[in-house]
């Protein structure tokens, strides 16, 4: 009977416990963002000027956004320390950004990716010798 | 017992030898080109959303692959008109590099800016998406290019690279797959680009792929020995697209010409896909006045092993065109001298 008064008042002390955990979560939400969360924007450019249309993926996660007319953009998701993210650009070497404590605007100029571009067809034409006309 | 160890490990050796599409006979690639044919309409604006949609339903990686493999196929189309322009560019500034450069420079921002807009390019832009899409999945993925050789390719001006492939490492293993000459070929009076898709190109017995395909890097042959020279590789007969689909291995002959006496024969190898029925061989032989069917004078089947002679009773140049259940397969070339 003991025992399980005990339980009771140790499930409401932790049940007391986490609502004001949460509470100051909420309260603190804004502060803690500041330390450890924040949102990344930037601009890409390539040799032209702002590269419109950039694809920027966070690294192991199905996030993401493009780059606007201006070559600018702002990460839908906040991120933190150690987070990667991927800009790729058909055509351009594709780079990553690893977010630190410092920075939260990133510069990027992407490069043009040096294949070189060439291309034959296949075709069902059957071969022709040609002939000397006589 | 003992046989059977014995046999799975020549299975082991033979598939470590030939990495080819017949290692995943095991896997139904049915799923992963039904999702590919959904996402027909998909844009290039978004490549990791596009590889993302290709591939999350997908468990191993052959079938990931062949997934973004069989989208590119289907949905790019080759700019014949493109190349065609690019072809005159090389030919014109190849003994000046700087020139070279630029118009590559130049060319290449056309082309990517066509692809991503209109989803249309020539073969490097294929082998380039198809590294690009796989890339995002992380699967190891190489452009390999060099020369590839086709009925209508002049062979004495093929002096520059003309062409561009992948290479694909599956369970660590490399495979050659050619997505351009996958995904069609130009209807041959309108020069249009038709979509076609030939299977046969994905993840091909690479001694087949040699026959056509010479990697300028020689890591790509993927082949053990008999790495053929530039010369021996353009005196090698014309296979076509149909070849994919049908050979195994093209065995012999390995050159295109041959020089011989009256009543000689030339002596044919092939190993097929599947067996066939001997009615379903036929030759067409061209002299440059008369074209006309024939029979080929011997013709052995041994399962999946095809072996012909062809006996030439009369002097004269020919063209001769082997056609397997009524597809062209290849050709080769025959002048027959008197004495």
């Amino acid at each position: 009977m003991k025992t399980q008064e005990f339980t009771a008042k140790s499930i409401y002390k932790t049940f007391g416990f986490i609502a004001i955990l949460m509470i100051a979560l909420f309260t603190f939400n804004t502060s803690l963002g500041q330390t450890n969360e924040k949102t990344i924007t930037g601009l890409i450019v390539n040799e032209d000027g702002p590269l419109p249309g950039v694809n920027i993926t966070l690294k192991g996660e199905r996030v993401g956004t493009s780059t606007d007319f201006n070559g600018e953009f702002t990460f839908p998701k906040k991120l933190k320390t150690g987070d990667v993210l991927i800009f790729s650009y058909l055509g351009y070497l594709t780079q990553r950004v690893t977010i630190n404590s410092e920075n939260s605007f990133i510069k990027l100029e992407l490069e043009l990716d040096m294949v070189e571009m060439m291309g034959d067809l296949d075709t069902n034409t059957p071969y022709k010798t040609k002939r000397k006309k006589n | 017992m003992q046989k059977k160890s014995i046999l799975y490990v020549f299975c082991f050796f033979a598939g470590y030898l030939n990495a080819q599409v017949s290692d995943f006979d095991h896997i139904d690639f049915t799923k992963a080109d039904r999702i590919a044919l959904s996402y027909n309409k998909e844009r290039l604006t978004n490549l990791p959303e596009l590889a993302y949609k290709l591939t999350t339903d997908l468990t191993t990686d052959v079938e990931r692959f062949r997934a973004l493999y069989r989208w590119v196929c289907a949905n790019i189309a080759n700019d014949y008109g493109l190349y065609l322009k690019n072809n005159r560019k090389r030919q014109y500034f190849k003994n000046d590099s700087l020139k070279l450069n630029a118009w590559n420079d130049k060319f290449r921002r056309r082309l990517f800016k066509k692809l991503l807009k209109k989803k249309q390019t020539i073969c490097t832009g294929y082998a380039y998406l198809v590294k690009a899409l796989a890339d995002l999945v992380n699967i190891e993925c190489e452009i390999v290019h060099g020369y590839g050789r086709v009925s209508t390719t002049n062979i004495e001006t093929l002096n520059l690279p003309n062409h561009s492939w992948n290479a694909v490492k599956l369970n660590g293993k490399w495979y050659l797959c050619d997505p351009t000459w996958a995904s069609g070929i130009p209807n041959p009076k309108t020069k249009n680009f038709v979509f076609l898709y030939n299977d046969g190109f994905f993840l091909a017995n690479p001694k087949l792929f040699a026959v056509n395909h010479f990697p300028i890097d020689n890591r790509w042959w993927l082949l053990e020995d008999n790495i053929p020279s530039f010369e021996e590789f353009l005196a090698a007969p014309v296979i076509y697209g149909n070849a994919y689909k049908t050979l195994e291995l093209h065995n012999a002959p390995e050159q295109m010409h041959h020089n011989i006496k009256k009543n000689e024969k030339v002596a044919f190898n092939y190993k097929l896909k599947k067996s066939i029925k001997a009615e379903k061989v036929k030759l067409l032989l061209d002299n440059g006045d008369d074209t006309w069917r024939a029979n080929p004078t011997s013709i052995s089947i041994d399962n999946t092993f095809l072996k012909l002679e062809h006996q030439f009773k009369r002097k004269g140049f020919y063209d001769v065109h082997l056609y397997l259940n009524g597809d062209l397969i290849s050709t080769y070339t025959v002048e027959v001298k008197a004495h």
